[in-house]
Formats: structure tokens, C-alpha cells, sequence
């Protein structure tokens, strides 16, 4: 009894050591930044004067129109691009699932490939792409779909456009592949049995495929949610600084540019993550329990 | 056996803590070494290269070590001084407009190079400003952003003109006229812009020698010249005298390539047009256009310019002084020599003024059409350049004002007027108090 007991605190001990080397680097770089926060969120803080503002950052920012744009550009961005995306990659799955027999690995990879090239190299090539005399208008205006070249980089309207179509791009593929693992594991008894009964494709695309696929298209969403919330290599390099005119200002690059850019504003920067890490909570909160209800 | 495994691994963790010491020990810097941090190889990089290389004719015991930060040298620099000065180098370029921000956030980063001994009367003074604080000077003035008016003259003789005859002062209405006549008759548009910059309204307005600050810090928007500026380009605009470039690669692009007849810029592009070299003997300067009607007006204007700063935090902070001091801030003769040869090598003028008499200021240059002097007119124009007032909140004022004007071109906004009242609303935002 005494020889296990002091057995078990030695592997409890050993546990804990095994564990500890993540434990400091996770309270030095997740923890203590996150408690420091607390106390810079009250402080005006640039260089090296630090003073206390109390709910002053907090204040600045209900009159703060821009970081409301930013905001509203991230739900934007968030409601039309990611159930487009969804969208086409459920019929790209449902495709490399039953429509291609051959080269089904190749075009994996090539719709997979996107998601892993560098943010900063595709911003930059869609940026040469889609100048007003780039390859895209040029396209365009000799197909003589338009008679004047679209300003992908420069109108309001159409820089919106751009970052939507680039984050659809990139990421089209890697949702695919989830739903083409998901559509793997349905089984295919089910379609039989539906195949038997008279059902047709389209049905039983709607009633077996789909609700069986909803964990996944769930899950989709909520990483999407999460990183369309923290969109900020596309508005800074491929429209430049979340140009024209902060049309695709985003949340995070407006924080980063207030910490970085501006004028050293590390606390109302803090502040405005606050905001950030709360709307992307709730989002993160509604999802999970929608996600969960479902296993009940 | 347990205690055996455990006690290996405790003594793998000592081991490499020890080894982890030990190797920090060993890098430490020698002292004497001085670490150069800049952006541009091809400009301040080669630059402070030379410097280097003259200071180690009469000290080979200094290694300097010149580092190329190609990005967010600003972040990094400001994370060492946020760290007590951990990380950063000796010496460091900084951009004019921005070191106010630093010079005011960290009154303490900089070293007094005014109480080291440097003589200020010598710089041009227009550069001493921004690095000024109180009876302080903390910088040491690098380059000049002294601008004119590019124009490619076979463009000019394809659309029937002579260009000696443009060769002179002008006015924005010559100007608009000129623009007319070259899209008219080649269907190019005089000037290539890029709308991602501030650049070019701020060369029409500090060709005035208005400020865009008032002295107490509040902004200054609602002057004639930011009125006058912002009519004149939604006029070219409207008119279709602005190539529109989406940011400076497409705008270098369309320089070199010919989309356009002109543009506006500093000196500091010749580098960029010499990068092409069919295009010898087909450029020519002239001077900044005047913005005629507001009150200061003059036909110089200028864009950019950066200067050197030694941190405080140095550990070899005399020997960086020295290495400053005896060759950018030295009327010895190999020390103005070394400013004709950077003037040559990468397009670079000081602004270091008993240096301006160097054979290359005045020589001919064949790249430029009929072998134009052209560092020889920059060095005359810069001497109109008044001094500039930058302000730790310039690049807020600076992405306000560029907003607005896009939306101005755009058509979203109107009138002068209303982009200047646009501006100040989006200033007023995101601007820290």
C-alpha cells in the first residue's frame, strides 16, 4: 500500500516535471502577457510615460468611427466570404468524391496547395495580378467583359471584393479537404439503401449527405470565424494598409497600426483587443454550443 | 532506477543551462565594434559602407558592422527601447517625420550629439529641426529629399513640344496646360501617382512652407495651400493627367516603362531611373512646379530624408560618437570627399553644406537629357527648404489626408473643402490624445 502510494507520487512528480518546460513557456508567453494586459488596458501608455486613464481607452473608442468600420469590414468579410467558401468547397468535395475517378490525389493537392504558400507571397502576387494595367484587367478588357479597367486595389467597393475572392481562394481547398475526409467516412450502405428506396442524387445529396456532413461544416465555420475575426495579412499587403481609404481596415491591423504604426498607442491598443477577444469569445461560445448540441 | 532516470534528466537541464550560459558569455560584443542598423543597400547602406571604410583608414580597430533591415525597422527598435535598450544597435537611420515621435516617447534614447561637439551651423538647417529638442540635437543629418519635376522628353517632342522650353520655373497651371497637350496628342497622362502615398501633396504643400501641425501640436489642415493642393489634383485627376499607380512597385514600374510622361519626386529616385538604362538622355528636372496665389511659395519643395542617431543605451557610445563626428560632421578633405563619393555611387546628397563644392555636384550628367547637372540644381533648390515641423502624430495626419484624397478622386467626396473637413473627422478618431 506504502510502496504504491509513494510509487504514484513519483509519477505524479515525474508528470509534472515532464510537463513543466511547457507550463513556464505557457506562463511567460500566454499567461503573464494576458494578466499584464489587465493593467496596461487602464494605462496611457506610449514610450516610456505610463499614466492611469481608468475606462479612458474604453471611452475613446465608442468615438472611435474607425475601429467601428474595422469592425463592421470583419463581419462583412465574415458573412459573405465564409459561406461562400463553404459553399464551393462542399460541391468541390462532393465532385472529387464521386465525380473524378482519376487524378483525384492530384487534384487534392493542387486545390490544397493555396493554404499553405506564404501570406505574404500571395498577397503580394494577387497585388501584381490585380493592379489596374495587371494580368486579371487586362483579361478582361480583351474578352471586352469591361470597357474600363476595375480598380480591384483602388475603388472602395471593389477593394472589398478583392480581399474576399483572395481569402476564398486560399482557403476554398483546405475546407475541401476536411469535407472530403467527412464524406469518406459516410457509408456508402446508407446511399445504397437510398439507391433502393428510388431516392435521387439530388435528395440524397440533401438528405444523407449533407446532415451527415454538418459536425464538419460546423467546424469549419468556427475556425473560419475565429481567423476571418483576425484577418490582417490581406487588408495590410495586398490592399496596402487596408487601403483605399479604409475600405478593408480590418480589427487586428487597426490594433496593430494604432501599437506600431501611428503613434506607439500600446494601451488603447490593448483596449481594442479587449473588444476583439470578446466578440471572437461569443462567436467561439455560440458555435461550440451549437456543435455540441447536436452530439446530444 | 526510477531515481536514476530522473537524476539523468535533471542533469541533461543543468547541462544545457550551463551550456546556455556559457555561449551567451561568449558573444558578448568586443568593445570594439560599432552596429549600424539602415534600410537601403543600395542608398544608406552604401552609404554609411564608405563612411566606414574612410573611419577605418585612420582606426582599423573598429569593426562596423553595417545591418540591412529591409522591414518594420521601427517595431524592432522600438521593442529594445521598450526592453531598457536590449537588442539594439549602436547607431541607427531614422526618417525624419518620425523621430519626433521617438524623441518625444523616449526622452531618453538618444545621445546629445549637440553636447558631444557636433557643429549644427554646418548642416542645412531645415534637417536640424525635427531633431531638436529643447537645447538638445540628437541626430546627425544624412540625406537631402530636395524635389523637382521629372519629365521624359521624347514623350514631350512626341506630343510637338520642345522641351528646353520647359526647362524653367512653372506654375501648376503650366503644368495642367502641359498635361493637356501630352494627353491630347499621345494619349499618356502626364504624371504617374501613386495613391497608396502622401508624398506628392505633401511636395505641393511644404513648397509653400505651410505646416501641417501649428506649433502647440493641434493640426493644421485648413490653409490655403492644402486647399489650393487638393483643387489642383482632383483637377488633374478629373482630366486624366494622373496615371494611378496601386503602391510603389507598380509605381516604380510605370516610370521606367513610360505609362506616363512625369512625375514629382526627390532626388533620391535618380537611382531608381538609372535601374534603367535605355532610358539614358531621355530625362530631364525641372523645378518643382509653384503653387503661385499662396503666400510663401516657392519652386522647392521637399520629400523624405533621414539622418543618423546613436542610442543612449550604447556600450560603445564613444567610439560610435567618433566614428559620426569624423566623417558626416567633418570639413576634413577626405570627409568631403567621402560625400562626393556617395553623391556618385548611390544618388545620396548630404546635407552637410561645406561639402556641396565636391567635383560630382557640379558635373554633367550624361544619364539626364543633354547631360543635365541635375545634383548640381537639386543642391540650389534644396536651399529653399524651410524648415518642417513633423510632430509625433504625423503619420495619423499623413494616413487621414491620403484617405481623404482617395476618396476625392474617387468622387466620394467633392470638393477640396470637404476632404480637408474628412481628413480632420478621421484625425480627430484615431489620432492618441
Amino acid at each position: 500500500m506504502n510502496r504504491r502510494g509513494s510509487y504514484y507520487r513519483y509519477l505524479n512528480r515525474l508528470g509534472w516535471l515532464c510537463v513543466a518546460p511547457a507550463m513556464i513557456l505557457y506562463c511567460l508567453f500566454m499567461l503573464y502577457p494576458i494578466l499584464s494586459s489587465l493593467y496596461y488596458v487602464t494605462r496611457k501608455w506610449r514610450g516610456m510615460s505610463n499614466t492611469f486613464v481608468g475606462l479612458g481607452n474604453f471611452a475613446r473608442m465608442a468615438n472611435d468611427n474607425i475601429f467601428q468600420l474595422s469592425l463592421g469590414h470583419n463581419f462583412i468579410f465574415m458573412f459573405v466570404q465564409i459561406p461562400l467558401m463553404i459553399f464551393l468547397a462542399l460541391i468541390l468535395a462532393v465532385i472529387l468524391n464521386q465525380g473524378i475517378k482519376r487524378m483525384r490525389g492530384a487534384f487534392r493537392v493542387v486545390f490544397f496547395l493555396p493554404c499553405v504558400t506564404s501570406l505574404v507571397a500571395y498577397s503580394v502576387l494577387f497585388r501584381i495580378l490585380l493592379q489596374s494595367n495587371g494580368l486579371l484587367n487586362n483579361l478582361l478588357l480583351n474578352a471586352h467583359l469591361i470597357a474600363n479597367p476595375i480598380g480591384w486595389l483602388n475603388n472602395t467597393f471593389w477593394a472589398k471584393v478583392t480581399i474576399i475572392l483572395a481569402l476564398t481562394w486560399r482557403w476554398t481547398g483546405y475546407n475541401m479537404v476536411f469535407f472530403l475526409v467527412g464524406l469518406q467516412s459516410i457509408d456508402t450502405e446508407i446511399y445504397e439503401a437510398a439507391e433502393v428506396d428510388g431516392a435521387s442524387k439530388m435528395r440524397q445529396f440533401f438528405r444523407i449527405t449533407l446532415p451527415l456532413l454538418l459536425p464538419v461544416i460546423l467546424f469549419s465555420a468556427v475556425t473560419s470565424t475565429n481567423g476571418t475575426m483576425q484577418l490582417f495579412d490581406e487588408p495590410n499587403i495586398l490592399t496596402w494598409e487596408g487601403g483605399p481609404a479604409n475600405a478593408t481596415m480590418t480589427a487586428a491591423l487597426y490594433i496593430y497600426r494604432q501599437a506600431f504604426v501611428l503613434n506607439s498607442d500600446y494601451g488603447y491598443a490593448t483596449a481594442l483587443s479587449y473588444v476583439v477577444v470578446l466578440i471572437s469569445g461569443a462567436f467561439a461560445f455560440a458555435q461550440m454550443r451549437l456543435l455540441g448540441g447536436r452530439d446530444k | 532506477m526510477k531515481k536514476g532516470l530522473l537524476s539523468l534528466f535533471v542533469l541533461i537541464i543543468a547541462v544545457s543551462l550551463a551550456l546556455v550560459v556559457v555561449d551567451s558569455c561568449a558573444q558578448k560584443p568586443k568593445p570594439s565594434k560599432v552596429t549600424v542598423w539602415c534600410w537601403d543597400p543600395n542608398f544608406n547602406g552604401f552609404s554609411m559602407k564608405q563612411a566606414a571604410a574612410l573611419y577605418n583608414k585612420a582606426h582599423p580597430e573598429v569593426t562596423i558592422d553595417i545591418v540591412d533591415i529591409p522591414q518594420d525597422i521601427d517595431a524592432k527598435i522600438e521593442a529594445g527601447l521598450q526592453s531598457g535598450g536590449s537588442g539594439l544597435p549602436d547607431v541607427a537611420l531614422f526618417q525624419d517625420f518620425e523621430i519626433e515621435k521617438f524623441i518625444q516617447n523616449y526622452p531618453k534614447a538618444f545621445v546629445d550629439l549637440k553636447a558631444a561637439g557636433v557643429d549644427y551651423s554646418k548642416f542645412a538647417q531645415y534637417k536640424v529641426g525635427p531633431m531638436t529638442s529643447g537645447n538638445s540635437v540628437y541626430g546627425i543629418p544624412f540625406d537631402t529629399g530636395s524635389t523637382g519635376f521629372f519629365l521624359r522628353t521624347d514623350m514631350l517632342k512626341a506630343a510637338g513640344l520642345n522641351p528646353d522650353d520647359y526647362q524653367k520655373d512653372l506654375t501648376w497651371a503650366d503644368i495642367i496646360k502641359l498635361g493637356e497637350t501630352v494627353k491630347a496628342k499621345t494619349k499618356k497622362a502626364l504624371i504617374a501617382y501613386d495613391s497608396t502615398s502622401f508624398d506628392f501633396l505633401r511636395i505641393m504643400v511644404q513648397s509653400t512652407g505651410t505646416q501641417f501641425f501649428n506649433k502647440d501640436g493641434s493640426l493644421n489642415l485648413r490653409t490655403p495651400a492644402m486647399q489650393k493642393s487638393l483643387a489642383i489634383l482632383k483637377e488633374l485627376n478629373d482630366k486624366g493627367l494622373l496615371y494611378l499607380a496601386e503602391g510603389w512597385n507598380n509605381w516604380v514600374s510605370a516610370l521606367n516603362n513610360g505609362d506616363s510622361a512625369g512625375f514629382m519626386n526627390a532626388l533620391w529616385m535618380i537611382g531608381t531611373l538609372k535601374s534603367k538604362p535605355d532610358n539614358a538622355g531621355k530625362w530631364m528636372v525641372i523645378p518643382t512646379p509653384l503653387l503661385d496665389g499662396v503666400p510663401g511659395a516657392a519652386n522647392a519643395s521637399n520629400n523624405g530624408g533621414s539622418s543618423w542617431y546613436v542610442f543612449d543605451s550604447s556600450k560603445n557610445k564613444k567610439i560610435a560618437i567618433d566614428f559620426l563626428k569624423s566623417t558626416w560632421a567633418s570639413s576634413d578633405p577626405a570627409a568631403l570627399d567621402f560625400y562626393n563619393t556617395i553623391l556618385k555611387g548611390a544618388g545620396a546628397m548630404g546635407t552637410y553644406l561645406p561639402s556641396r563644392n565636391g567635383s560630382n555636384y557640379t558635373a554633367p550628367d550624361e544619364f539626364f537629357y543633354k547631360s543635365q547637372p541635375v545634383f548640381k540644381d537639386f543642391s540650389t533648390w534644396m536651399e529653399k527648404v524651410p524648415v518642417l515641423m513633423y510632430t509625433p502624430n504625423y503619420m495619423t495626419m499623413r494616413d487621414a489626408v491620403r484617405n481623404a484624397t482617395n476618396l476625392l478622386f474617387q468622387g466620394k467626396i467633392k470638393s477640396a473643402d470637404d476632404a480637408i473637413a474628412a481628413a480632420e473627422a478621421e484625425y480627430k478618431q484615431t489620432a492618441s490624445k
